[in-house]
């Protein structure tokens, strides 16, 4: 089997991907491993997708169906229940997948877009220290086995984090009749989109513990209780504050990983803090011809961001097999501040600019008002100034082809402004 | 009434062994186990070591046993098909006080009759590992050192125990001994009875629990001693090649670094006396601890890479050797009591140990059939592409990936949940065949296995466990007409 692009992952992602092969003249095969396309939108049943893409509410499989009919209405050529097990490259990509029809096989590609999405942190990455009995498991499972399942995994409820799922899954779990007792997070702010708190926590009466954590879990073989403290300003447990709550539930929400894993063996270069690869403004990473987008390349709030950036992948993977005369790279680090967690791209290859470059970034705190510079050398190319910056919500710049002033590295900084 | 020979209390890593070399002689044998699986509280949560033994004192019975069941293992690789992975240790010596005593534990270890043993110079030392702390003076190099899959070795042992005669009650609790017209009746779980000549007391924390049931005054009381540890994830694989030590104090042998068969690498334990003998409780000091501890043997652990911590308790007795004997108050009633470290390592020299031991009282005869192979058992993923090809061929569902973290099939799991001692719930599975002993936990296959299960056993998906009876991970259905 050969193809020009082989796309790892029909989510959101991948198929946003995938559709930018459609009628471009080249050969492009989608693997999933799921029996079906859409990832974890299918899961998603609630609404709140698709305000920017689609200016409209849709739930989470209405999203996933526009794409996917489109994707089936294409000639593209797609593989479900199929794993990819490792990847390969000498010349070109070696895809090593199986599935029930072939067993174990190879895919040869000429490029390769990993949308393989993220997967959820769990109790032992993070220690809890306590007893280890069962009633402990990552929100999105939770929320798997209920919305596609159809069963509930417990009737009274705590949640530690305030990420986005375990918002979601308060307010999910409160309407099938389950009592949420409470959200504690570590951090002063919660780590979920503002709408999430007003829509999935106060308008249900849930308490938010914020700079609270666990310190303790109590069961023999089932969750019998947990038991919440403060935390001083080093995340520390303040005595004397401890909160004990008897529950059946204990679902995590506290944080979302990249899954590129199974990709280990090509051993392209990381970024220790989104957890995947460094890419350029074409999502390309150290290894020529592997892209990554969507989840698997970092968390990102919405949906629609995922599609966009995935888009925008695909179609620089259509370039890569298109342009017959690549010119060499000429890549340089984007540096940032300490207010700034990370940003995609890390890195620009100068010499091939397109005509505008988007960052994404985080910041690590805070703040009603800020100012986000993009310099290059002691000049400021780019300036933006945002009304509220916090690490859950997600900021972009963009920089346009003629603003940058020479190949030197740029620096985005992100300055706190005072009311 | 059934009537056993001989009634083997506990299904560990040490009532196991027992059972399979019972198995080679003309008796009825029975191991019950009050636990829904074999190998569930010391064999499933210890160190994984196969100790040389530098550690126990001289002329003690654990120096004796561990030494002579170091070698033995050998031999069980092959028979029992269970992996073993020659490391080789490193006791690290760090200030001049405990170069003397590694000097002392070299001549231990020699007294002991551990084989290849050598001081290493700091030179010596630190090419053989690359991420030593600093300030390392010397260190003690045991080359017997080893490390195998503790649970995997109880569960080959009773499968080939079974495979020779051997029978296995599992949800048994005994709750009463009497002693009938010169043999045992046990009474399990307030209700059935069974009958057998003699009694072997495998039970690890609950061994004085037991022996109370029969004895006026148990000559030893288990002191459960709580240790906690770090699981890395296999991606940290080569970052330590041998099992490193700290100088063993009276605590035990301190917090250890242990690469595992599976590239794991285990970070621990801590050494705590605790008053519950199930509890499973992992505590921020402990887990403070070991990073502490562990950081002076080795420079940068990864311990972001970690995927799990737990923690296991150790049947520690008031005796400070094993204890192992006829008991002095009933007859036919044989203590294995006080196995703590380097219990897994001395577990087959100890099963000899008592066969020895029974015959001072019983007389023993050799079976004419003994098969003392256990087929070999090899993950999809480790076979050859021929193999791969041929089973595939027999059945598709060797070409479904479940858990992509540790690479286990649907077949696999399939053959798993029918298998010689087939289990039906999640953790059961994952003790078989890791299917979720991964970077994600299970987030991602649990609801396949889940299902899998329910196929395979025609059973509802919210009456499958998590691993104990009535442990079910789903509850009421949502979308039934109520």
């Amino acid at each position: 089997m050969n193809f020009d692009i082989v796309i790892i992952g029909g989510g959101a992602a991948g198929l946003a991907a995938a559709l930018q092969c459609k009628d471009k003249k080249v050969s492009a095969l989608l693997i999933e491993r799921d029996q079906s396309l859409g990832g974890i939108l299918n899961q998603c049943i609630h609404n709140g997708f698709g305000l920017e893409v689609f200016d409209e509410e849709l739930t989470g499989p209405e999203y996933a169906a526009r794409y996917s009919h489109s994707f089936l209405n294409s000639s593209l050529d797609y593989m479900l229940d199929t794993t990819v097990v490792d990847i390969i490259k000498n010349e070109h990509f070696i895809i090593k997948a199986m599935n029930t029809k072939n067993g174990l096989f190879d895919i040869h590609a000429k490029a390769v877009i990993l949308s393989s999405g993220c997967y959820e942190r769990t109790r032992g990455a993070i220690h809890i220290p306590g007893e280890r009995p069962m009633g402990i498991m990552p929100a999105g499972s939770a929320q798997r086995y209920l919305n596609i399942d159809g069963y509930m995994v417990g009737k009274r409820i705590f949640i530690l984090g305030s990420g986005d799922i375990g918002l979601i899954m308060a307010r999910r779990m409160t309407l099938e009749g389950a009592k949420v007792l409470g959200v504690a997070e570590i951090m002063p702010y919660s780590n979920g989109l503002t709408r999430n708190i007003v829509q999935c926590l106060n308008d249900f009466d849930i308490p938010l513990y914020l700079s609270h954590t666990i310190t303790n879990i109590e069961g023999h073989h089932k969750l019998k209780a947990i038991t919440i403290q403060k935390v001083d300003s080093l995340y520390q447990p303040i005595e004397g504050t401890e909160k004990r709550f008897v529950v059946d539930t204990l679902l995590l929400s506290v944080g979302l990983i990249p899954d590129v894993q199974m990709f280990d063996s090509l051993k392209f270069h990381m970024s220790p803090t989104t957890k995947s690869a460094l890419v350029n403004q074409h999502y390309e990473t150290s290894i020529e011809g592997l892209f990554v987008c969507g989840n698997a390349l970092h968390v990102h709030d919405l949906v629609d961001y995922v599609t966009i950036e995935s888009a925008r992948a695909g179609l620089c993977a259509v370039q890569y097999i298109k342009d017959k005369n690549k010119p060499s790279k000429n890549e340089q680090f984007v540096n940032i501040n300490e207010n700034i967690r990370y940003v995609v791209p890390q890195k620009i290859d100068f010499n091939r600019l397109d005509d505008q470059i988007e960052f994404l970034f985080r910041s690590t705190l805070k703040a009603e008002r800020a100012l986000i510079k993009v310099m290059q050398g002691n000049q400021v190319i780019k300036e933006k100034k945002v009304k509220y910056v916090a690490p859950a919500e997600m900021e972009k710049i963009s920089v346009s082809k003629n603003e940058f002033i020479n190949h030197e590295p740029i620096t985005m900084i992100l300055e706190v402004l005072q009311i | 009434m059934l009537m056993y020979d001989f009634v083997v209390v506990g299904a560990g890593i040490i009532g196991t062994m027992i059972a399979r070399e019972l198995s080679r002689f003309e008796v009825k044998t029975l191991v019950i186990e009050k636990e829904s699986d074999v190998a569930n509280h010391q064999t499933i949560a210890n160190s994984a070591i196969i100790h040389s033994g530098h550690d126990p004192e001289e002329n003690s019975l654990k120096a004796k046993l561990c030494v002579l069941g170091n070698t033995l293992y050998d031999d069980l690789e092959h028979e029992l098909n269970i992996p073993l992975l020659q490391t080789g240790a490193l006791v690290i010596a760090r200030t001049n006080e405990e170069v003397e005593s590694l000097n002392m534990l070299y001549k231990r270890a020699l007294k002991n009759g551990v084989k290849d043993v050598q001081i290493l110079s700091k030179e010596e030392l630190y090419k053989k590992e690359t991420h030593l702390a600093e300030g390392i003076l010397k260190a003690l190099s045991l080359p017997t050192t080893k490390v195998t899959y503790p649970w995997e070795v109880a569960f080959a042992a009773m499968e080939n125990a079974i495979m020779n005669g051997a029978k296995l009650s599992l949800n048994s609790e005994i709750t009463k001994i009497e002693f009938v017209n010169h043999s045992y009746e046990l009474t399990i779980n307030h209700k059935r009875k069974i009958k057998t000549h003699a009694i072997i007391n495998a039970a690890g924390v609950f061994a004085d629990h037991v022996a109370k049931m029969i004895e006026p005054e148990v000559p030893y009381q288990i002191t459960p001693r709580r240790g906690e540890y770090f699981v890395l994830d296999k991606k940290v694989k080569g970052f330590v090649q041998h099992v490193l030590y700290p100088i063993p104090s009276k605590k035990g042998k301190g917090v250890l670094l242990v690469p595992q068969v599976h590239g794991n690498i285990l970070v621990g334990p801590t050494s705590e006396l605790v008053d519950e003998k199930e509890t499973l409780k992992t505590t921020k000091d402990g887990l403070n601890k070991i990073k502490e501890d562990a950081s002076l043997l080795a420079k940068n652990i990864p311990f972001d890479q970690t995927i799990r911590t737990f923690a296991g308790i150790r049947a520690t007795s008031t005796y400070k050797d094993f204890y192992i004997k006829h008991s002095s108050f009933a007859k036919n009633f044989f203590h294995v009591a006080g196995i703590d470290s380097p219990g897994l390592t001395a577990a087959p020299a100890i099963a000899k140990y008592v066969i020895d031991l029974i015959k001072n009282h019983i007389d023993l005869k050799p079976k004419e059939f003994f098969n003392p192979i256990r087929a070999k058992k090899s993950p999809f993923f480790t076979l050859d592409s021929n193999t791969q090809k041929m089973l595939f061929e027999k059945d598709k569902r060797y070409g479904r990936l479940i858990c992509k973290c540790e690479k286990v099939t649907e077949m696999e799991i399939v053959e798993a949940i029918h298998g010689p001692l087939g289990n039906d719930t999640i953790k059961g599975l994952k003790k078989r065949i890791r299917a979720g002993s991964g970077l994600c936990q299970g987030g991602y296959c649990e609801s396949e296995i889940l299902k899998i299960i329910a196929r395979e056993t025609k059973k509802p998906l919210n009456k499958i466990n998590y691993y104990h009876p009535n442990t079910p991970i789903l509850k009421q259905e949502t979308k039934v007409n109520k």
